[in-house]
């Protein structure tokens, strides 16, 4: 009986301490630990870098699909090759995933952004810096390429339960804007050491970048002045001119997980046999074929090379010479053609040992005598097709030229770009009641026709 | 803070209600002593309860029947005679001091018996005349007799309202699902709780490698052997189940296991031997010419990859003791091959259950169980790299897979090669498993009850896996080879307290009182080390160059209190009021804590009448109770991080899902209205429910927009109701000295449907067409079906004979308009529709039980399930372009002009038709079948006390059924988990067959001594 009664009260003493039912998950950390310490702040902005990286590429890969760049290899998913085509049907997978991996990647930067604000006490001015500069600039690029690949999209998304799509002629000048605050961060405080040797992915350049983008979305809104300003911020030689992105093992480059398998894509031949003779450019994107064809089977392909195929390749964030090419074509607009073909040039003379750059080499001879101003656009364009390969401004390109054709069964040879627009994600629109129509393509036309903005 | 105080005041308060009264009693006391029989055959009944009414004596009887009383207080008592299954007798003695009175009772068997003692859901120990919920009990007769692997196995066709399914037909009784009055959530499984000697135990089906991706090979009540059961209770639903709170919606299932027979030590030896076969093999496509007509040699891998195996079982049982100690020892080991070579399930056990009288107020029960079970498992369902039953169906019937210079070839494009997968592929299982617990009763005064038990189920869980280096297809690292070995250690732990208080304020009424807490606490630790890469020998991890590993660590806890309170009038008339407030740790502290009421009424209006009409009662119940998510969504209430680097640094990013600070329970709301009738003097017992269930903050993964970053909440998405009707009725047919006849029926018949969602229909079974859609039963299929004339009805072919595609618009057109020019009407304007249902109507048993002379008896039960539909995707893939083994495709490579011949493609077309798929799956099973005889010639009984009880019975003999797979009950998901990895799942997919693994027939004989 005594021990009875010692059993009861031992058991009430014990049990106390375990009768708590707050627990906490062991298994992954909790907002208030990442958001609230320094650690976890750092930490969110390597995660951001993870996800921009992914975002960029599947951005990248669908505007390459929809455009004259790639095309589905034999053993991928039907979607795939219906994208080349133009159909993309809403619920497609690697639309969606364009979608969904952008606004991944502006929720991190947003996440970071507060955390940088809340911690501010926690780091120096520089480290400080350095991180808001990061988020502004990869937030700005990521809402830049939605805007590249919808109609209207979400531009306020931070703590927003159901967010509202606006115009491109809203959504641009907010773009702007971030980067425009990224660039006065660092203006305002250098990084610190710490930050870009500990915090920023090793093989970014993060002020090389934020003028890049800030060059790109400049001349996308007509702001010569400012373009041509950036642009010539950009650094063109040495290390600081490359910004990449690094995978060491465990991780992969992502082209390497798509040369082959379902999701498997290569480059249209046509890039490479389109090109003139002498351009050397193909070299650096693709490994010439006679004999590889596409999942359609009229489609003649190269595979990519191994500075793409590669699982531990690096992943350029923008070509160096985009710069260049934006100088010349602010240049080109307000007159100063001498100017620009001077530019232009610069990027058709690069050759092996050039600038001391691994990008793309042409080793073209320079343009003889002096072109008009149309003809320069004109070059401009054709030399943005053989740099910029696989970054995704192909397809805006197609866009502004009015050189969309809109989808059409198994095209023989595609015009610049097949459709306009990618329609609205479905997990947006399953959940949020804000999700306009998907926009109407153009109707199948041979000389291609400009998308309404 | 100051919630917090309260409940910590609470559980102290809780904690010490135990607290010690002084009592002492000391009066003049007698002793009554008599032989409880069988009325029929006059044998000895054990186990009989005899109560001397009003006091605390009781005693139950040995095995020869007799039992003694002693400590009666003297004067004229009513001692009252029960057992499961007679009619109980009260009979009046005149008890005087330091006498003994004799009182012999002759029970008749009843075929309703409302004095049955329950505990289930009742707080402490009912008569189930005072109980306003239904209540099925099954005993251990019932059990053994049913030759069953495991303890749900042994319940199927037994219990009305009960849908019990054999998922998946593997060694050591598969898996096997049981779903009580119907779908009642779409997360952690539909099961109920478990409860064995008051211990919540974990029934998981958890794959720790992939084992058949959602499928079901195992789950854990296949730990329990079943011959160590002595009664079952099961309460189905919400009504009944309120005292349980939180973790109630779906039912509980209460096992009690053997205490041991009063008496001299009794040794019990059984022995069975069986063998375990594949009903029946499958069509396939042996055509001896392949599609240009040449001849060539086709195989049948069925008979490579099945086989008659053995299955042994024996139990020893050692058990005995007097009024004040009773024990029950038992050693169990079994092993059972399965029908897929290389498969097996060993079980070994040992259980000490131990009966103490500490003083004349406290009782303690001990109950102890140690299990080992070691599998070696073969994958198959969803897994089609190296998963058998896949490779099966995948691989052309062209295909040589045996091995050549010591090579075994792979086939052309999906699966493994089976013979090499049976040869060196290992999945082994180890399960080292502890269950205990300890109660202690008290009765102070004798209108006092305190119950305190304690208990651990503490389950060490070790799975293996080595698949060699080139076993599976193409050039991921699964085809580096992989071996894993992976260690779960769940441990539940529960205390639970009650005190029961009675008095009677009047001759006609009686109060009961109750109160009680409940807490329980549940811990996974999982570690994974893996590696893929592995060396041409070895088969560890260590034996790998690209090392894996995980760890996982979860926890859960309830905290419960309740009351209750009962009024007796007249010995008629039982009313009770309850309510459970219960919090468990999963849900947002804001949200936790909830009270669920029950209300029950339970008029007794006839009992144990001589004549026509023997007893009628007629209940009502109403209650709520709630269901938690299982541990894979225990954290859900908060926001956290994922891990993610990048150029080789640590990382996080939000997590997609995002987690809701607000989470809180399911909340079921069920009525239920029953009689019991008997008639017929005792021969024709009728149980009869309707019920009505409405759950409503159904939880589930509510889409976000994907604007926000983030994809998913686990958060309320809508509303289900269950409402159906359950009727058993016992009838004892014959009832002669030497022929005796007893007939069970089972009817059930349970409605769900979705009633609303606060999100879209969604796919619930990620890549399989169950969906949950407002307005129909929960998992209906939905997907393209073959467009039909809307006028005559007749399928609409191409040119070529073949179906047209719902959603294919090379079928049917690019416009609407299009699509009802080429249907003559409306009736294809959906690409997708709902193509069937794999609930079924009804369900229903038959079981029929023959004694002759005493000696033989006989007995068969047949278990139906009809109205369900099944989706064949097995044969769907022996269709796939890649695979054409079916019996179908053969008619593709008839030569032309044969009135059998199918169009080029014919086959390849249907594959996305998933109407095309859906057959009835509506079955009768010849479920158990047994013949027994017992020797009792005198020098058997001079060796055998009890004589040799000799048995031949057989499982799953025969399945009368239209489906044409391999058996109609498979199905691909499983119970509890979720499946290997995070895929999604919701317990209401159901009715996929995708690579099952056949149920087996089972053949055995068995031999019991007693001595």
């Amino acid at each position: 009986m005594r021990i009875f009664k010692r059993c009861v009260v031992a058991l009430a003493a014990t049990s106390l301490g375990a009768c708590s039912l707050d627990l906490q998950n062991p298994n992954s950390p909790t907002q208030e630990q990442v958001t609230t310490s320094p650690d976890g702040v750092i930490a969110l902005a390597t995660g951001l870098q993870g996800r921009f990286a992914a975002s960029y590429f599947n951005y990248a890969y669908m505007a390459g699909v929809v455009t004259d760049e790639f095309a589905a290899t034999a053993a991928a998913l039907i979607s795939i090759s219906d994208a080349e085509q133009g159909l993309v049907p809403p619920g497609t997978g690697i639309a969606d995933n364009v979608f969904n991996s952008l606004y991944r990647t502006i929720r991190t930067a947003d996440d970071l952004l507060s955390g940088a604000d809340r911690l501010a006490g926690s780091f120096d001015a520089g480290t400080r810096s350095g991180l808001k500069a990061l988020a502004y600039a990869v937030k700005a690029e990521a809402l830049g390429e939605a805007l590249q690949s919808y109609q209207r999209i979400p531009a306020n998304t931070f703590g927003v339960t159901a967010p509202t799509y606006v115009s491109r002629a809203e959504a641009l000048p907010i773009v702007r804007a971030l980067l425009d605050s990224a660039a006065a961060q660092l203006a305002g405080t250098a990084p610190s050491a710490f930050f870009t040797s500990s915090i920023l992915t090793p093989g970014v350049n993060l002020a090389n970048m934020i003028q890049v983008f800030r060059a790109r979305y400049a001349r996308m809104a007509g702001d010569d002045a400012t373009a041509l300003a950036a642009a010539n911020l950009v650094a063109r030689s040495g290390t600081s001119a490359i910004s990449a992105f690094t995978f060491p093992a465990p991780g992969v480059n992502p082209y390497a997980n798509v040369t082959g398998g379902t999701n498997g894509i290569a480059v249209r031949r046509q890039f490479r046999t389109s090109m003139l003779p002498q351009d050397q450019r193909f070299g650096f994107f693709v490994i010439p074929s006679a004999t590889l064809f596409g999942r359609i089977q009229t489609t003649p392909l190269d595979p990519f090379s191994t500075r793409y195929a590669v699982a531990n390749a690096t992943f350029l964030v923008y070509m160096p010479d985009e710069a260049l090419l934006i100088k010349a074509e602010a240049l080109a607009n307000q007159g100063n053609l001498a100017g620009s073909q001077a530019a232009l040039d610069s990027v058709r003379t690069d050759c092996t040992g050039g600038r001391g750059l691994d990008d793309p080499k042409a080793c073209l001879p320079a343009l003889v005598g002096s072109l008009t101003q149309a003809q320069l656009l004109t070059e401009i364009y054709a030399q943005r097709r053989y740099e910029l390969l696989g970054t995704g401004l192909r397809w805006e390109d197609s866009r502004r030229r009015n050189a969309i054709r809109g989808p059409v069964a198994a095209p023989a040879l595609p015009v610049d770009g097949q459709r306009c627009w990618l329609p609205y994600a479905i997990g947006d629109r399953n959940a949020n009641p804000n999700v306009p129509a998907d926009p109407t393509e153009p109707a199948a036309n041979p000389a291609g026709v400009g998308c309404p903005l | 803070m100051t919630a917090l105080f309260v409940r910590r005041a609470w559980c102290a308060v809780g904690m010490l209600i135990a607290a010690p009264l002084a009592l002492s009693a000391q009066a003049a006391t007698g002793t009554i002593r008599g032989k409880v029989t069988e009325a029929s055959s006059g044998r000895g009944l054990a186990e009989a309860q005899i109560q001397v009414v009003g006091t605390r004596v009781g005693a139950l009887s040995q095995a020869s029947g007799e039992y003694v009383l002693t400590a009666v207080p003297v004067g004229a008592r009513v001692v009252q005679i029960r057992r499961i299954g007679f009619q109980p007798v009260n009979k009046t003695v005149q008890v005087v001091a330091g006498a003994t009175a004799t009182v012999d009772a002759a029970l008749s068997v009843s075929a309703i018996n409302l004095s049955e003692v329950v505990v289930t859901g009742t707080a402490s120990p009912t008569e189930k005349r005072r109980v306003g919920t239904s209540i099925a009990t099954v005993d251990s007769t019932v059990i053994s007799k049913a030759q069953a692997m495991t303890v749900d196995q042994a319940l199927q066709g037994k219990i009305a309202g009960a849908q019990i399914t054999q998922n998946s037909g593997g060694p050591g009784g598969g898996g096997i699902s049981v779903r009580l009055r119907g779908t009642n959530s779409f997360i952690s499984g539909s099961d109920p709780l478990y409860i064995i000697d008051g211990v919540i135990v974990d029934n998981g089906s958890a794959q720790l490698s992939d084992l058949g991706g959602r499928s079901n090979p195992q789950n854990r009540l296949a730990d329990i052997n079943p011959a160590d059961i002595d009664r079952i209770e099961i309460i189905r639903g919400a009504a009944a189940a309120a005292l349980y709170g939180s973790r109630a919606n779906n039912g509980v299932v209460q096992i009690f296991t053997k205490r041991g027979l009063i008496g001299k030590p009794r040794v019990t030896f059984s022995t069975r031997l069986g063998t375990n076969e594949l009903r029946e093999q499958q069509p396939f496509n042996f055509y001896p010419y392949d599609v240009n007509g040449n001849p060539i040699a086709r195989f049948n891998l069925q008979d490579d990859i099945f086989r008659r195996s053995p299955t042994y079982e024996q139990n020893l049982t050692v058990e005995g003791g007097n009024d004040a100690t009773r024990y029950f020892v038992s050693v169990n080991a079994t092993e059972d091959q399965g029908i897929i070579r290389s498969t097996e399930s060993r079980r070994q056990g040992a259980r000490l259950n131990l009966q103490q009288q500490l003083s004349s107020t406290l009782i303690a029960n001990v109950s102890t169980n140690f299990v080992t079970t070691r599998n070696q498992l073969q994958a198959f369902g969803e897994q089609n790299d190296y998963g058998i039953m896949g490779s099966l169906f995948f691989a052309p019937t062209q295909t040589d897979f045996r091995p050549l210079n010591g090579i075994y070839p792979l086939p052309p494009a999906l699966g493994t090669n089976p013979l090499l997968a049976i040869a060196r592929i290992r999945n082994p299982q180890t399960v080292n498993r502890f269950i205990g617990s300890a109660k202690f009763t008290w009765t102070p005064v004798p209108k006092l009850l305190v119950d305190y038990t304690a208990g651990v189920d503490n389950a060490a869980f070790e799975q293996g896996q080595f698949i060699p280096r080139n076993a599976v297809l193409g050039t991921g690292p699964l085809s580096t080879g992989q071996s894993q070995s992976v260690f779960q250690n769940t441990r539940v732990l529960n205390q639970d307290l009650v005190s029961t208080y009675s008095w009677n304020p009047g001759s006609e009424f009686e109060w009961k009182s109750t109160a009680g807490l409940n807490y329980t606490q549940q811990s996974i630790n999982l570690t994974q080390s893996g590696a893929n890469g592995l060396a041409p020998v070895g088969e560890l991890v260590s034996a790998g160059s690209v090392p894996f590993g995980a760890q996982r660590r979860t926890q859960l806890r309830t905290l419960g209190f309740f009351g209750q309170q009962e009024l007796a009038a007249w010995n008629k008339l039982f009313l009770t009021a309850a309510v459970r407030y219960d919090a468990s740790s999963t849900f947002a502290p804001a949200q936790r804590w909830q009270a669920f009421p029950k209300f029950s009424a339970s008029f007794v209006a006839l009992e144990n009448r001589p004549g026509l009409l023997n007893s009628v009662r007629l209940r009502s119940a109403l209650g709520w109770a709630g269901s938690q998510p299982g541990s894979t969504n225990a954290y859900s209430q908060f926001v956290t991080y994922s891990n993610s680097a990048f150029g080789g640094r640590p990382g996080f990013v939000n997590d997609v899902t995002f987690g809701n600070e607000n989470l809180k329970n399911e909340r079921a709301r069920e009525w239920e209205l029953g009689t019991e009738i008997g008639g017929f003097g005792g021969r024709v017992g009728v149980e009869a429910t309707y019920y009505d269930r409405l759950v409503s903050d159904l939880l589930f993964f509510k889409p976000l927009p994907t604007s926000t970053g983030f994809s998913r909440q686990f958060a309320p998405i809508g509303t289900m109701s269950n409402k159906g009707i359950e009727l058993l009725v016992r009838t004892v047919n014959i009832d002669r000295k030497d022929l005796r006849w007893e007939s069970t029926v089972t009817y059930t018949r349970n409605r769900n449907k979705v009633e609303s969602l606060n999100i879209l229909d969604f796919q619930s079974a990620g890549g399989y067409p169950n969906r949950i859609r407002t307005g129909e039963p929960a998992g209906v299929f939905y997907g393209s079906y073959a467009a039909r004339n809307c006028v005559t009805g007749a399928l609409l072919l191409d040119s070529l004979g073949r179906y047209r595609r719902s959603n294919q618009t090379a079928d049917m057109g690019l416009t609407l308009a299009a699509r009802q020019a080429l249907s003559g009407g409306t009736c294809n304007d959906s690409l997708n529709k709902v193509i069937g249902d794999p609930n079924p109507s009804w369900l229903g048993s038959i079981l029929n039980e023959f004694t002759i002379a005493k000696k033989l008896r006989l007995r068969a039960l047949f278990d139906g399930s009809f109205g369900n539909d099944i989706l064949n995707l097995s044969t769907r893939a022996q269709n796939a372009g890649i695979a054409s083994n079916s019996k179908s495709y053969e008619r593709e490579l008839l030569p032309y002009g044969d009135a059998r011949k199918l169009a080029p493609n014919f086959n390849g077309r249907t594959q996305g038709i998933f109407e095309y798929w859906v057959e009835d799956g509506s079955f009768v099973k010849l479920r158990e079948v047994s013949a027994s005889y017992t020797l009792d010639w005198a020098p058997v009984k001079r060796l055998f006390r009890e004589g040799v009880d000799l048995t031949v019975s057989g499982r799953n003999l025969w399945v009368w059924t239209k489906y044409s797979g391999y058996d109609p009950e498979i199905t691909l998901f499983g119970t509890n988990a979720g499946g290997f990895g995070s895929v999604q799942t919701t317990s209401a997919d159901r009715g996929i067959d995708f690579g099952g693994y056949p149920i087996p027939r089972v053949w055995s004989v068995s031999a019991r001594f007693t001595y």
